[in-house]
């Protein structure tokens, strides 16, 4: 019996390490980039852009609603007459974000094969660019996230390099991070702020940026994180203090801040508010009433920002906002390298394209252009918003 | 196989001088000293281990009487989940129930644990039973086979997305405030689960102990060659076995599922794991090892995440497992296997 049993503890651990090397998959090495960067595709009538994004998946509402966004730009596109020979087709895939940045190296590898695709909107969260960017990078491929805002994906050395490559339609947390602070410090009048990140690099990156803005200011603050698998969060409520005035969470997971909210609340601390990122920007998915929560801007006058609400029943939907400028940013620049190359064009050449990037009016409210490491042009600053009662965000600052 | 009572009395001292070692260090030499704090991370350990040994009586029974580690017994907790998810969704949800809430609590459970029973006699039927004469590795390498199966189905089915129960909102936010407002406070759901992982514990052993089922279980266990030549049917007790046992996990889901929210396809690997985790280091094969077990991993587990880190926790329980596996492979409350010559 001893031997089974240790033969059994043996496959228990070897289960771990296999879920943990899951967890952390890398894509294989590069392979011949030149290659597929440089490969001749014709243009057709018909161009492919791929979208990688969490359609199923904790973090699958925020997906669908940048899939919506991104097939709402392609189907207007599609709609006018004058791309009747430039339709675009927009082809997905699944990150299964929070579960495995597996999935994301998964689907990125299945665009680089993909020798009809030209340039990708997404991936949607920042570690699952850091673990996909060997494979776009081998392929040959733009990609354009609206939603990974980690500040140093685009500084060229932290957690490698993508320039030329990887360009966001959203402000880096190096935006996102003061505006809370601020907010937090001059609307909110915190003086303890409790900070739990989700040990994901997203997170921790927001928590250590506020929380040292928050101690410069001379608020009080303590440090604890929890796992994307966490679903048990009585220890970690236990500890925080009653007195606190908030919570700062900048986590992912829309269902995870739900199920916080909620022990805290069973745990009889509802009175301490919770302040979340753009992560969380999932209404009807975390609605904690009262909860404070940052995303990024966009024009609420915009004539599509106002048709996408009125075709999606009054729901805005709006964290994939920045999706519908990455598939126009996309979008533009395959037509335009098809264009120059007259019904041919490459990867590369698209790329080029997107790092030229000049549209003068999006439903962000100002011009996208980037910079060459990818961020976009022009300042924006964060909004903040408040969950009601039934759920919804509503815009307080 | 449970361990004669000198030999648990002993086990059971040493681990009361190792916890009351642990209590002292914990209440007055810690970075978060206080009595209020521990004991409101125990009622927590208390509230999850309640869970853990439930799925670690469903290892420990099948273990007991098939000498089989049945991996997949975590899922099985994992689709009682979520059918109790279904139940409620179908009978309206937890803002907006279409009967009592008691009624609907009752159903939940019941058509959960129906469901898990049922596939778990399923599982014993096609994927153990045909290989109960092969090679000890085959049964196990079929289990986790089951297990894999068992998640990919729900994946196919319901996808990866997240099911929140909203327990606190079905049940209720309120619970007991021990030592008053700044004092230890239990939800009534935390009461809940409580309460009902000890009736279901107590209803197993007294299903053991005091029925012919329960001998007969027994007599398997002990000898299933000669519990045949004395007229038991081995296979339907095995069945049975199978059956309550899957039903105590399903059970076990729908706690889960009421008192942490979140379920998903792959909610069934980690809670599994403890709960084995929670059988080997109670004794398995012994059921109240799997009770002592189960409650040690989750106090363990809470006062982990409390003193130290959240981060720390998996590996401090985890460490436990390979600890009791070095130094009493037999568990607390288990005995060393007799080898038969």
């Amino acid at each position: 019996m001893k031997k089974v049993m240790v033969a059994a503890v043996f496959a228990v651990a070897l289960a771990i390490l296999a879920a943990n090397a899951l967890g952390s998959a890398k894509a294989p090495a590069r392979a011949s980039a030149s290659s597929l960067a440089t490969a001749s595709v014709t243009c057709g009538k018909l161009r492919t852009i791929g979208m990688a994004a969490p359609i199923t998946g904790p973090a699958s509402d925020i997906g669908n609603q940048q899939v919506r966004w991104a097939k709402f730009f392609v189907k207007r596109w599609n709609a006018s007459k004058a791309n009747r020979n430039q339709k675009i087709k927009l082809v997905t895939g699944d990150t299964q974000l929070g579960v495995d940045t597996a999935f994301a190296v998964k689907v990125a590898q299945s665009f680089k094969s993909n020798s009809k695709l030209l340039a990708v909107v997404g991936p949607a969260g920042s570690q699952e660019v850091v673990a996909s960017t060997t494979a776009y990078k081998a392929g040959g491929l733009g990609f354009v996230s609206g939603s990974a805002s980690r500040t140093s994906l685009t500084d060229g050395h932290t957690d490698g390099n993508r320039r030329g490559y990887f360009y966001r339609t959203v402000p880096s947390d190096a935006a996102q991070g003061p505006t809370v602070a601020n907010y937090m410090t001059k609307t909110l009048k915190w003086k303890r702020v409790y900070i739990i990140d989700d040990q994901e690099t997203y997170s921790q990156g927001l928590a250590d940026g506020v929380q040292k803005i928050l101690n410069a200011k001379g608020v009080t603050t303590k440090r604890d994180s929890i796992s994307q698998k966490d679903s048990d969060f009585s220890a970690a409520i236990a500890k925080i203090p009653s007195n606190y005035q908030g919570i700062y969470i900048p986590w992912q997971l829309a269902p995870q801040a739900q199920a916080f909210g909620q022990q805290l609340q069973a745990a009889g601390k509802g009175h301490i508010k919770l302040f979340g990122s753009d992560g969380l920007f999932a209404p009807g998915v975390w609605k904690i009433a009262g909860s404070y929560d940052s995303a990024f801007p966009y024009n609420p006058t915009d004539p599509v920002v106002k048709a996408y609400v009125k075709a999606h029943g009054g729901n805005g939907e709006f964290f994939g906002l920045p999706s519908y400028v990455a598939a126009q940013v996309d979008t533009l620049a395959v037509t335009k390298a098809c264009k120059a190359g007259h019904g041919k064009t490459t990867r590369a050449a698209v790329r080029k394209q997107i790092a030229k990037t000049n549209i003068a009016t999006t439903i962000l409210g100002f011009r996208v252009g980037f910079k060459s490491s990818g961020e976009m042009k022009l300042p924006a600053a964060y909004g903040i918003y408040q969950i009601q009662k039934n759920g919804s965000f509503k815009r307080i600052g | 196989m449970s361990s004669t009572p000198r030999q648990a009395l002993g086990n059971l001292a040493g681990l009361g001088v190792l916890l009351a070692i642990w209590v002292f260090y914990a209440v007055y030499f810690s970075p978060t000293q206080g009595w209020t704090f521990f004991l409101q991370l125990t009622v927590d350990g208390i509230i999850l281990g309640s869970i853990y040994a439930l799925i670690a009586l469903g290892y420990s029974m099948v273990y007991g009487i098939l000498k089989l580690l049945n991996f997949a017994h975590g899922d099985v907790a994992m689709i009682g989940a979520f059918i109790g998810f279904g139940v409620l969704t179908l009978l309206g949800g937890p803002l907006s129930p279409a009967i009592p809430v008691v009624a609907l609590v009752a159903c939940m459970f019941v058509v959960a644990m129906l469901g898990s029973g049922f596939l778990g006699l399923a599982i014993e039927r096609f994927a153990y039973r045909p290989l109960r004469d092969a090679p000890r590795i085959a049964p196990l390498i079929s289990a986790l086979g089951v297990a894999f199966f068992l998640e990919n189905s729900v994946l196919l089915l319901f996808g990866a997305n997240y099911r929140n129960y909203d327990g606190y909102d079905l049940i209720s936010y309120n619970g007991i405030h021990l030592g008053g407002s700044a004092g230890v406070f239990v939800s009534y759901l935390g009461v809940m689960v409580i309460t009902g992982a000890l009736l279901l514990m107590v209803g197993l052993v007294a299903l053991v102990r005091w029925t012919r089922f329960g001998k007969a279980m027994r007599a398997v266990s002990f000898d299933r060659e000669a519990a045949a030549m004395m007229g038991i049917d081995p296979d339907r007790v095995i069945a049975t076995t199978f059956f309550v046992g899957s039903a105590l996990g399903g059970a076990a889901g729908v706690m889960f599922g009421l008192v942490y929210s979140q379920i998903y396809y792959l909610v069934g690997f980690l809670a599994g794991l403890k709960g084995f985790t929670a059988a080997v280091v109670g004794g398995i094969g012994s059921i109240p090892g799997a009770m002592l077990g189960g409650l040690l991993v989750g106090l363990v587990e809470s006062w982990a995440k409390g003193y130290l880190n959240g981060n720390v926790a998996d590996l401090v329980v985890f460490g436990i497992l390979i600890g009791v596996m070095l130094i009493r492979p037999q568990g607390l409350l288990g005995t060393p296997a007799l080898q038969k010559v």
